[in-house]
């Protein structure tokens, strides 16, 4: 199956994957920085809010190298575009597109509702694919086991349900 | 350092761009079945990073001869209702939180809401965690916060 970006074809898993953990260990071995990408959502917010939350060390110590990193993340968005076929701004939301047509508005609507359960989601559990699913899985963590299980099961229900009973 | 951390950013997300793992219809196939993509992806992950991680911790130190500080994560009601919470929303905006950064810089417009959303949940929660942390037993700030001065 294409991407949906310039419809073009997926690396294979095992490079990807493999990628990915080459950076889980560059930033341990290199930076003594355990990976977790939804820390830095706290981390934006941090420089716009002041409570105790946002004033912790885990915020204060992490912002050098998470605000950094995210930031990367986007040009690394930015240049696979550019290098797949050319920089446009898009809306192709494939399955979802066909399955409802929401509309711009409802698309926006959609996603910031989604957002949300994200943001409080992975606050609450204190990670996510990456902090949980990748560094705490590859560590043995149990807490990271717990909230893996969990997410995919979260995700794997409401597709399901979306997909296979409301849209059928 | 920041250059190293914006550069290693730069990689996993051109990775994350090019693999599916920020596709809505890849991650939706991942939660239907259907797609073994992003099962192999964080599969190899998982194998690869464990492995190295034990190499890591044998030689104890980073490159730069700093012992290596792996911060633990802490177990409690709020791993399985947080976790649960948020397989929801990945499930609904395709993106968990690393694609919403990837999926912006691709384009991708409605990622820009997807964003906006866990950055205003984030803040929520942050801002109402005295709310969160007694049903969910999380660790109390005011100790946690003992140790703030920067």
């Amino acid at each position: 199956m294409p991407l949906l970006l310039h419809a073009n074809p997926p690396l294979h898993w095992a490079l990807a994957g493999g990628v990915i953990a080459a950076i889980t260990l560059l930033l341990l071995v290199i930076g003594n920085k355990r990976l977790g990408v939804s820390s830095g959502l706290e981390d934006i917010c941090s420089l716009a809010l002041n409570g105790p939350y946002f004033r912790r060390r885990a915020v204060t110590s992490g912002r050098g190298w998470r605000l950094p990193f995210v930031v990367g993340l986007l040009i690394g968005g930015f240049l696979s575009a550019v290098l797949g076929g050319g920089w446009s701004p898009t809306w192709a939301l494939g399955r979802l597109d066909l399955a409802l047509g929401l509309g711009h508005a409802g698309t926006l609507a959609w996603m910031f509702v989604g957002g949300l359960f994200v943001g409080v989601g992975t606050r609450l559990a204190n990670g996510c694919t990456s902090g949980h699913g990748i560094f705490g899985l590859s560590n043995f963590e149990w807490p990271s086991l717990v909230a893996t299980v969990s997410f995919m099961a979260g995700g794997i229900v409401t597709t399901q349900l979306l997909y296979r009973v409301v849209l059928r | 350092m920041a250059a190293l951390f914006l550069v290693l950013g730069v990689v996993f997300g051109l990775v994350l761009s090019r693999s599916g793992a920020g596709d809505y219809d890849y991650i939706q196939g991942m939660f239907l079945f259907e797609r073994f993509q992003l099962y192999g992806i964080i599969g190899t992950a998982v194998v690869v990073t464990s492995v190295g991680l034990w190499l890591i911790k044998r030689r104890g130190r980073t490159l730069g001869g700093a012992p290596i500080e792996i911060e633990p994560k802490s177990l409690n009601t709020g791993t399985v209702v947080g976790g649960v919470l948020f397989g929801i929303g990945w499930s609904i905006t395709g993106m968990c939180p690393g694609p919403m950064f990837v999926n912006i810089g691709e384009g991708k417009v409605y990622a820009v809401a997807a964003l906006a959303g866990a950055l205003t949940g984030a803040a929520l929660f942050g801002t109402a965690y005295e709310w969160f942390q007694k049903p969910f037993g999380l660790t109390p700030l005011k100790k946690a916060s003992t140790e703030t001065t920067r």
